[in-house]
């Protein structure tokens, strides 16, 4: 199978890390609000495609970058990512979670630049009747329980002791997160500008997601319009990708123009 | 001169909230469930409370404390401000001190005013010092804590901007924007009160205080981590052109006074206790949160084992923070020691604590005024007679 292979790069003088994997037509994912561990469940993806995995700043490897304070800094930053790594042509975008919202985000404002768009459990959307949770809130020993359907999907990626460096690791995550979403894990003006996004979209939901309710989907889907299309797992919580195979299969074939 | 010549004495309630919700692990903050307030049992403390800090007024302490958090039994004054009102109306003497609201919980313009009229009212006897707040704080306003240090110095910059630059002035920030910044009144201490900045030993907030002049005053931590930070900010005032004094500096402690060490340890042991395990007790992530610390502290912190919540002991209290009990001679001979080796002439002094009922803090108020600041100053007589 192929591997990842990692390289550096400076974007408006942050240095951040990316990962890549594969050739063909590229595939950029945005990842969730962390980034600590690899993304090996994504493989599949880079069979057929020149899968890149830019790590956002202040997560994961890269470095922080202060100036950001708002989800739409995160697409300003793409954009410029986008021109550093010569992506002219439109792209295969996929986010996960905060990296959904990104995308939904970068899909609105740069649309000449995304092919076919697939929003995992993306968060953003304020649906009163069924909010999300707040990751702030949830108490370490109980987080576990949030991320995933069945949990010894996570103790086969977290195992031994939590160490001061996962701690810190962790804190600093969670801080870069709190300044963009502490105030609100959602953005009002979504409502009303998701319907700018013209790509084919794909949007997968865990149903035992308890981060993001799966009942946001059809929200998600309504908002965007006849172009969105919904997909829903089963036995499946936050963590869609890495609780199952299903949900890459899924992704690939609408990519490769499938339902 | 000794720091012991211009000793002054500033006595400081918190004012708790003493019924506390047992088996809380997290603690009396954030999400303890308001219902367990009785407005009966509040008036009545809120009584009590201003009568001993009136009552050090009139025994001639040279100020009164207050401060200032919100959403916890660990405190009655989610306003400083009003607490102040009340005693400027009741003393004549003392000087009244907001150690104070946190600046970025409120408009810094706000704020300004508010000072204002407290120094105004009072005649010039107000003193203010600005916390960053507990991070239990950022949990119960909409505030956020990863922008908190930021926030704060610019709401420090419009309050200087307001009290020491005539106005009308315009003010364009990142997270203020004054089109007319115009206060009024004007405190009536000139150029302004005395400004300290209260840390909890973050190298951040002690730099800051020295560099822009302000005092220092660092909340409950071990003693060596105190003497370390004011160091610190002694040698950063310096190097940024500033002579800090021995008013520069304060320190705090929780003296008891009795009869004999044996009945005021059995008279104050168990209150000072309840304070240090049930008021102040709070759970990692609540005192925390994201970006509340710089990451670098945090680690600090991880790797000195701060944050295993075990129980504070009895022993670390009276070793490590300026925690004493017992006659006169024994109260006085400690605050004595404490001022020197911290170069302080300013000392907070807690003498209510925890869940003390009011008898034993008025006793404790009236025996360290009568019996201990005497001693200290008769010290000092002594001491210029050789």
């Amino acid at each position: 199978m192929t591997q990842f292979h990692k390289s550096d790069i400076a974007v408006d003088g942050v240095r951040v890390e990316v990962f890549e994997a594969g050739a063909g037509e590229p595939l950029v994912y945005f990842h969730g609000a962390g980034a600590t561990r690899g993304f090996d469940e994504l493989l599949p993806l880079a069979e057929k495609h020149r899968l890149i995995v830019p790590i956002h700043p202040g997560f994961g490897g890269s470095d922080d970058d202060l100036s950001i304070n708002t989800v739409l800094d995160y697409v300003v930053h793409y954009a410029a990512l986008f021109d550093q790594l010569g992506l002219r042509d439109p792209v295969d975008l996929v986010g996960h979670s905060l990296g959904g919202w990104i995308a939904s985000l970068f899909a609105i404002f740069n649309g000449h630049r995304v092919r076919r768009l697939a929003l995992a459990c993306p968060a953003g959307l304020r649906v009163p009747e069924h909010p999300s949770a707040d990751l702030f809130m949830i108490a370490p020993d109980k987080l576990a329980s949030y991320l995933v359907a069945a949990p010894g999907v996570l103790a086969k990626m977290i195992s031994g002791e939590v160490t001061v460096d996962m701690k810190v690791a962790r804190y600093r995550e969670m801080t870069s997160l709190a300044r963009v979403i502490w105030e609100r894990n959602y953005d009002p003006k979504l409502d009303r500008w998701l319907k700018r996004i013209t790509a084919p979209t794909l949007i997968l939901w865990g149903e035992q997601d308890r981060v993001l309710p799966a009942q946001q989907a059809p929200q998600w889907a309504e908002r965007i319009g006849s172009k969105a299309q919904i997909a829903t797992f089963d036995g499946v919580g936050h963590l869609v990708f890495v609780e199952t195979p299903g949900a890459v299969e899924r992704v690939e074939s609408f990519l490769n123009g499938g339902g | 001169m000794s720091v012991l010549d211009r000793l002054q004495f500033y006595l400081m309630h918190f004012m708790p909230y003493p019924d506390v919700v047992p088996d809380r692990p997290q603690g009396q903050w954030v999400d303890i469930p308001n219902t367990h307030f009785d407005p009966e049992r509040g008036h009545k403390l809120y009584k009590d409370y201003l009568d001993e800090l009136v009552l050090g007024d009139a025994l001639g302490y040279d100020a009164l404390v207050v401060n200032e958090h919100h959403s916890t039994f660990y405190s009655l004054m989610p306003s400083c401000s009003i607490i102040a009102g009340a005693l400027i109306a009741r003393t004549r003497r003392a000087r009244i001190c907001v150690f104070g609201t946190p600046i970025t919980l409120t408009y810094p313009h706000r704020l300004a005013e508010e000072y204002a009229m407290l120094d105004v009212m009072s005649g010039g006897r107000l003193e203010c010092a600005f916390p960053l707040g507990t991070g239990m704080e950022y949990w119960v306003n909409p505030l956020n804590p990863a922008h908190a240090r930021e926030r704060f110095r610019e709401s420090m910059d419009v309050l200087m901007q307001a009290w020491t630059q005539p106005g009308p002035t315009r003010f364009d920030g990142e997270f203020y924007h004054y089109k007319y910044l115009n206060p009024f009144p004007l405190p009536y201490q000139k150029p302004h009160p005395k400004i300290y900045i209260v840390g909890s030993g973050t190298e951040d907030t002690v730099h800051y205080a020295a560099e822009k002049g302000f005092g220092y005053s660092q909340v409950f931590t071990p003693v060596a981590a105190q003497l370390k930070s004011f160091e610190n900010y002694r040698a950063t005032a310096a190097r940024h052109g500033h002579t800090p004094d021995s008013e520069s500096i304060i320190i705090s402690a929780i003296p008891y006074v009795a009869e004999t060490e044996a009945k005021a340890i059995e008279e104050a042991r168990d209150h000072i206790l309840f304070y240090f395990r049930s008021l102040l007790r709070t759970s990692d992530q609540m005192n925390s949160p994201p970006g509340y610390l710089p990451v670098d502290r945090l680690r600090k912190r991880l790797e000195a084992g701060v944050f295993q919540s075990s129980e504070i002991t009895w022993e670390a209290l009276t070793s490590v923070y300026r925690t004493v009990l017992g006659t006169p001679d024994q109260v006085a001979e400690r605050i004595a020691f404490w001022c020197e080796q911290a170069q302080s002439s300013r000392i907070i002094v807690h003498l209510h604590a925890g869940d003390m009922p009011h008898w034993k803090a008025v006793k404790n108020i009236t025996l360290f005024a009568e019996e201990v600041i005497p001693r200290l100053r008769r010290k000092l007589s002594l001491k210029a007679a050789e």
